[in-house]
């Protein structure tokens, strides 16, 4: 083999300030997210930010500094970004050292065991959320909604998540009509009100408004969220159209729980979704298929965080298999 | 080291082996044979022990095995003096988390819940298997309470049963196997 | 190698969980307790000495195509010796280890010894072999189990450090798999500098 102009396959090394510029562009379009956690969820949802930022931060730089012996990577965001959105996957009831313990997984071991920012296989934030799901099962899976300081005179809801509703709801016997209209599930409430969940599902609004952003960038490709969407929609599309007693519509899945969330800001990580275009739509593909396969049969209500998780696991593999094809690249046998 | 192999050596070998192995374990087995069987009973008898008043005859003996809903239930009557002073039932459920949940419920003579221990479970570990009573006090809420006015079901579902946080099918499966026992229960007393 | 090397060698060179990374089914299933990680090693641990000594005496006389079957035969019989010895005289600690026991037959650490160590050498190097690797496996399978059950129920041979559930994910399958990889690089850290 001749070893000129070797260029290898896509994607091609950033320079540090590229990568810095990605990460800053995702954490502004996180911005509107943030800004209405803290609104609805007041000063417990600032504190636990500061905790997960402060946190992963101080991990990154401690195990930077004194276990792998190279220079410092704070500086390129990837920690912040990683803490904002392990932030927006907790309730905002977290208490401190559960924020903690929930940083030093997914920074500690998630990243940098792996080798740092490139090497991980598995999206950090969301194996921090997922260790502390299975953890702690009780404490992650409080919906007390907080009283704002900005919302004058609200007490503290206890409140479950719309998806939480409907499982329990729905294997109580109970139908679909009787649930919406007993909670008072519309459409309208679902886009622009306050979703009981974890702080980052709280509004639909603001996450479609950070899609917008990253999609104006060019940070982000359409396909993984797109696929992942179409996915979902279809399948719970049969899924009601055979049954609508026992099933919750399209629209309804697409906007309750951590499916916007998942698929804007956590499957399309650069370094833990695939290269080609053909891998991403088997990417999304799977994510949506699995998603509503927890959603509906089982046991949890919510499944999207085990479904990104499961396919990361995947990318290796499509990114083998979905190579696309050299520029003049001999077809062998024809 | 090795020999070479042939058909017969390779048969003649086998045998031996497998000759030997079996003696030694129909040795062990002659020999532990009696020791496990008590072991087997004991564990019923502290079972049962636990759940019913002092008795003074043997329970698993005077066993009653009756099929109540489609699903196996050993009942044993505990007497006292030739009195019936309860009823130690073992019931099960497939509606747990995951797997099957084997109860045994103590019943007093008019159908009051006396105690209850759990027999087996794979429930998971700090969330389901709070209906082990060494693990969690979760499942005295029914001692003492009479299933005609104790609704045998969680609140969520409209009965009278607090669920262990974050653990309602557990709790329900629970229910489920208590409910079934109750009914096998006035099998046998309403004869 | 005097025999002393021999116990010395199961337990740190050739340690069977952290270095030759064999048996790892018992080893994630069984370790969700140090107490239940003891049990399962000492199991083990019997098993493998009784093998590997019967193992050592009969090799010459089994031939080559069949001495696997043969070897596996010898194995699955101890097993079953040590399951209904447990179940008559530790009834307690059968009830937690029971659906593991019978495993231990398909453990490849017995076979791998049988096959490596045994069938090549003398009877009572054979038996202190065993016994070597039999102490590895039980360390470290005590180890993990500590590990684990202080992180997943705040507690450590059922002795409570403080009050609280711990993290359940360390009790459940994937805490078996992050705690093992933390020990496997702790116990590979160690060792080397010791080299």
């Amino acid at each position: 083999m001749v070893k000129k102009l070797l260029v290898s396959q896509a994607p091609h090394l950033h320079g540090k300030e590229n990568t810095r510029r990605i990460m800053l562009d995702v954490l502004i379009a996180l911005i509107p997210a943030v800004l209405v956690s803290v609104y609805f969820m007041g000063l417990s949802a600032l504190s636990v930010f500061a905790v997960s930022i402060a946190t992963c931060v101080a991990v990154e730089y401690l195990i930077q500094r004194y276990l792998i012996n190279g220079p410092s990577t704070i500086s390129d965001m990837s920690a912040l970004l990683t803490a904002v959105l392990l932030a927006l996957n907790l309730p905002p009831t977290s208490p401190w050292w559960m924020v903690m313990i929930g940083a030093v997984v997914a920074i500690g071991i998630a990243k940098m065991t792996f080798g740092g920012l490139g090497n991980n296989l598995f999206n950090p934030a969301l194996v921090g959320r997922v260790v502390l799901l299975i953890s702690f099962p009780v404490l992650m899976t409080d919906w007390t909604v907080p009283p704002s300081i900005f919302r004058v005179g609200a007490d503290a809801i206890s409140g479950a998540t719309p998806l939480g509703i409907i499982k329990e709801g729905l294997a109580g016997g109970l139908t679909m009509e009787q649930l919406q209209g007993a909670h008072g599930f519309s459409y309208q409430y679902l886009l622009w009100g306050k979703i009981g969940g974890s702080m980052g599902e709280a509004n639909a609004f603001a996450l479609l408004l950070g899609f917008a952003y990253l999609l104006y960038r060019k940070v982000i490709r359409l396909h993984i969220p797109l696929t992942i969407f179409v996915t979902v929609a279809l399948f719970t599309g049969i899924l009601w159209l055979i049954n609508p007693q026992q099933n919750a519509d399209p629209l309804f899945h697409l906007l309750t729980g951590g499916i916007l969330l998942g698929a804007i800001f956590m499957a399309t990580d650069y370094v833990t979704s695939p290269m080609s275009t053909k891998g991403m739509i088997i990417f999304g593909v799977g994510i949506g298929v699995i998603t509503v396969l927890i959603r509906v049969y089982g046991a949890y209500p919510e499944g999207i965080s085990f479904a990104i998780l499961i396919m990361n696991a995947m990318v290796p593999l499509l990114n083998m298999y979905c190579k696309p094809k050299r520029f003049g690249e001999v077809i062998k046998n024809g | 080291m090795a020999k070479e192999s042939s058909l017969k050596n390779m048969l003649l070998c086998l045998f031996g082996v497998t000759l030997g192995v079996s003696a030694l374990l129909g040795g062990v087995y002659i020999l532990t044979y009696e020791s496990i069987e008590l072991a087997k009973k004991n564990e019923v008898n502290a079972a049962i022990a636990a759940v019913v008043p002092a008795f003074d005859n043997d329970p698993s003996v005077e066993i009653i095995e009756k099929v109540v809903d489609g699903k196996k239930v050993k009942i044993y009557p505990a007497l006292h003096g030739g009195e019936p002073v309860g009823y130690a039932i073992e019931a099960s459920t497939t509606q747990g988390f995951s797997g099957l949940i084997v109860l045994m419920i103590g019943f007093l003579p008019d159908g009051t819940i006396h105690n209850s221990a759990v027999v087996s479970h794979a429930e998971t570990p700090g969330l389901g298997d709070k209906i082990e009573q060494k693990k969690a006090n979760w499942s005295l809420q029914f001692n003492g309470k009479h299933p005609d006015n104790f609704k045998l079901s969680v609140r969520k579902d409209g009965g009278d049963v607090d669920a262990i946080t974050a653990s309602t099918i557990t709790s329900r499966a629970f229910c489920d196997a208590v409910e079934l026992a109750y009914k096998a229960f006035l099998t046998v007393t309403q004869q | 190698m005097n025999k002393l090397q021999i116990i010395t060698k199961g337990i740190i060179k050739e340690n069977p969980v952290f270095v030759l990374l064999l048996g790892m089914c018992p080893v994630l299933g069984t370790s969700s307790s140090a107490i239940n990680g003891l049990g399962m090693g000492v199991a083990t641990m019997m098993v493998l000495i009784m093998s590997n000594a019967v193992v050592s005496i009969v090799a010459g006389a089994i031939p080559n195509q069949v001495r696997i079957p043969a070897y596996i035969v010898v194995i699955a019989g101890f097993t079953t010796v040590v399951q209904l010895m447990m179940q008559a005289y530790t009834p307690g600690l059968y009830a937690t280890l029971g659906i593991f026991i019978p495993l231990i037959a398909v453990n490849c650490v017995l076979l791998a010894r049988a096959e490596a160590y045994a069938s090549k050498n003398s009877v009572l190097n054979s038996v202190f072999d065993g016994l070597g690797i039999g102490l590895g496996f039980t360390l470290a399978l005590t180890a993990l189990g500590a590990v684990r059950e202080l992180l997943g129920s705040m507690s450590v041979f059922g002795y409570k450090f403080a009050s609280g559930d711990g993290m359940l994910v360390f009790i459940l399958a994937p805490g078996a798999f992050i705690a093992l990889g933390y020990l496997i690089v702790i116990f590979n850290k160690l060792t080397k500098i010791k080299a």
